[in-house]
């Protein structure tokens, strides 16, 4: 029959010929609906500026890797300790973490970008604006990654903390066996997602001209007027980079799912 | 309206009354509980919806009831409301400002039903080039590079650049800036950015989104100078006036506003250039300038500056 190419058996197992051949379809579809769009709206798209000004946009793409993969380390120093402080004894840390996630998870961006950046960069003197981005984005992504982190320590049962007690292991021993393995499998794929947020998220550092793709992008199109081809390559970029990572994330999930 | 909205809100009320048999079912014990959480959720749920009705009505593309004529043809005009006292808001968000005013009295004398969208400065020229706009009046410089994307009418104002310079630059004039070392903060893709990249080759360009971090930057000294047109320079010179020098020596030849039209849209063009013509000498521009600007004239006059009209 026609129909099981395009639907899943009932063993849920879905060969690699026909995933591709469907995920291909949905591509074409896609592709065709933007293609259609573009021709209706009466846009042609044109891709030159690309060989005139690869230097730059190179640079830029290379300029929000680094700042992501700087945000991403700083993230995690400041994330997992947050987390932890939730739970604390002690009652100002503990608040003092909650208030930090709950103000950063409420607030956009591009306040805490222009408050980070002329208030409290001024005032201490953080005059870089590369640096300063770097900070933003950890900030930022930092209280997503406790809300990650803490997700996942409450996911474990109090018992095997009691059980692991229970069979004499110290409190590092009981983090290393008991606790980290777990913590790893739950997050890791949240984590990774978290690390596409960050790529994207990085964008909005242009708007202190740190010069990362977004605002590559911004200045290129700013002379050239070539608009649409401008943001629809910034795009295409940007799904390079998060794109694998969101597989990833996904391979993550398919491997460390057997214990739920 | 009025249906609308009702119709609305018993949409709310009838999703709320779903999600309340759902949590019912599952936890019947703890029933009056969760009653009370659906209560309390409901009543958050037609807050949302009452105030989302609300907001509906004062949308961005606001149709101007004044130049409604019968049978008007609507004209789409794309602006960016950022830019005092040419394209602004009124308290109440609605257009406001010279160039509104006199797109309106254009579209009153050509029998247009005027609509103003409301764009960002990056987004005005491919709204036309996409067909969502039919004309831009947005404080914008007639340039080559634009002329290669958009038509544009007859000058209808003429402005000088300036500097806004930190109190502790040291910046009088614009060769100072021309310097290794010196930042020139400047808006993205505005005249003065064209102007910087061009002639201050020395200077590190830095490039902002919008002209309040422009200023910001240079009052915090993190940028020696902000190029821009006089007035705005003017205005914020006086808003700031303990951390910036502004700096209105002309170092180029005075930059032509024109209003961009779609490439070859050229009834439209003749329509404009014809009101243009007839606004210089009819008192038009003089009555605009008495309305928004008596103030920066006077003082534009004791400097010695050219106004923005005077097109000789």
């Amino acid at each position: 029959m026609v129909g099981s190419l395009f639907t899943v058996p009932g063993d849920g197992r879905v060969g690699a010929a026909k995933a591709a051949l469907n995920y291909l379809l949905v591509c074409c579809a896609v592709v065709a609906v933007v293609w259609a769009s573009l021709a209706m709206a009466g846009i042609s798209l044109n891709f030159d500026f690309v060989a005139q000004y690869r230097v730059r946009i190179w640079d830029g793409f290379c300029m929000t890797v680094g700042i992501s993969a700087a945000s991403l380390v700083l993230s995690m120093l400041i994330g997992v300790p947050v987390a932890l402080g939730q739970g604390s004894r002690v009652l100002p840390v503990r608040y003092l973490c909650d208030l930090y996630v709950k103000i950063i998870r409420g607030t956009p961006l591009i306040v805490q970008v222009y408050f980070f950046y002329y208030i409290i960069g001024t005032a201490w003197g953080i005059d870089n604006r590369v640096v300063a981005g770097i900070v933003i984005l950890s900030l930022f992504s930092g209280a997503y990654l406790a809300e990650i982190v803490r997700g996942g320590l409450m996911s474990i049962d109090r018992g095997q903390l009691e059980a692991a007690r229970a069979v004499g292991f110290t409190r590092a021993q009981t983090l290393r066996y008991v606790v980290a393995p777990q913590m790893v499998a739950r997050t890791l794929p949240a984590l990774t997602g978290q690390v596409a947020s960050i790529i994207k998220d990085s964008s909005l550092l242009s708007v202190i001209a740190v010069i990362e793709l977004t605002q590559t992008m911004r200045e290129i199109t700013a002379t050239n007027y070539n608009f649409f081809g401008g943001f629809l390559l910034l795009g295409a970029l940007y799904l390079v980079l998060t794109l694998p990572l969101m597989f990833v994330s996904r391979q993550f999930e398919k491997r460390l799912d057997y214990e739920h | 309206m009025k249906h609308w909205k009702s119709g609305k809100r018993s949409a709310g009320v009838v999703r709320c009354a779903a999600a309340k048999e759902g949590v019912a079912d599952l936890s019947a014990p703890r029933a009056t509980g969760v009653f009370r959480l659906t209560v309390l959720i409901a009543a958050l749920g037609l807050a949302l919806v009452v105030m989302l009705s609300g907001c509906a009505g004062g949308g961005e593309g606001v149709t101007d009831s004044a130049a409604n004529a019968e049978g008007g043809k609507t004209l789409r005009v794309a602006m960016e409301l950022a830019y005092p006292p040419f394209e602004t808001k009124d308290d109440a968000g609605n257009p406001e400002g010279l160039a509104v005013d006199f797109i309106r009295d254009f579209g009153a004398a050509y029998g247009y039903d005027v609509r103003i969208e409301n764009t960002a400065w990056d987004g005005l020229i491919p709204s036309l080039q996409s067909g969502q706009a039919d004309l831009v009046i947005s404080s914008m410089t007639i340039t080559d590079e634009r002329k290669q994307s958009v038509d544009f009418s007859d000058p209808y104002a003429m402005a000088q650049l300036a500097i806004l310079a930190n109190a502790e630059s040291g910046v009088q004039s614009i060769d100072d800036l021309n310097q290794p070392g010196k930042k020139v903060a400047v808006k993205t893709g505005s005249t003065g950015d064209v102007y910087a990249t061009k002639n201050l080759p020395n200077a590190e360009i830095v490039r902002l989104a919008d002209e309040s971090a422009c200023v910001t930057e240079v009052v915090q000294g993190k940028a020696d100078g902000f190029l821009y047109d006089q007035l705005t320079i003017y205005r914020n010179h006086a808003a700031n006036p303990d951390t910036t020098e502004a700096v209105f020596i002309p170092f180029q030849d005075p930059e032509a506003w024109g209003i961009a039209v779609k490439k070859g849209d050229t009834e439209l063009l003749d329509q404009l250039n014809a009101f243009i013509a007839q606004s210089k000498t009819d008192g038009e521009f003089d009555r605009l300038t008495e309305k928004y600007l008596a103030e920066e004239k006077k003082a534009f006059d004791e400097y010695g500056f050219k106004w923005f009209f005077d097109f000789e």
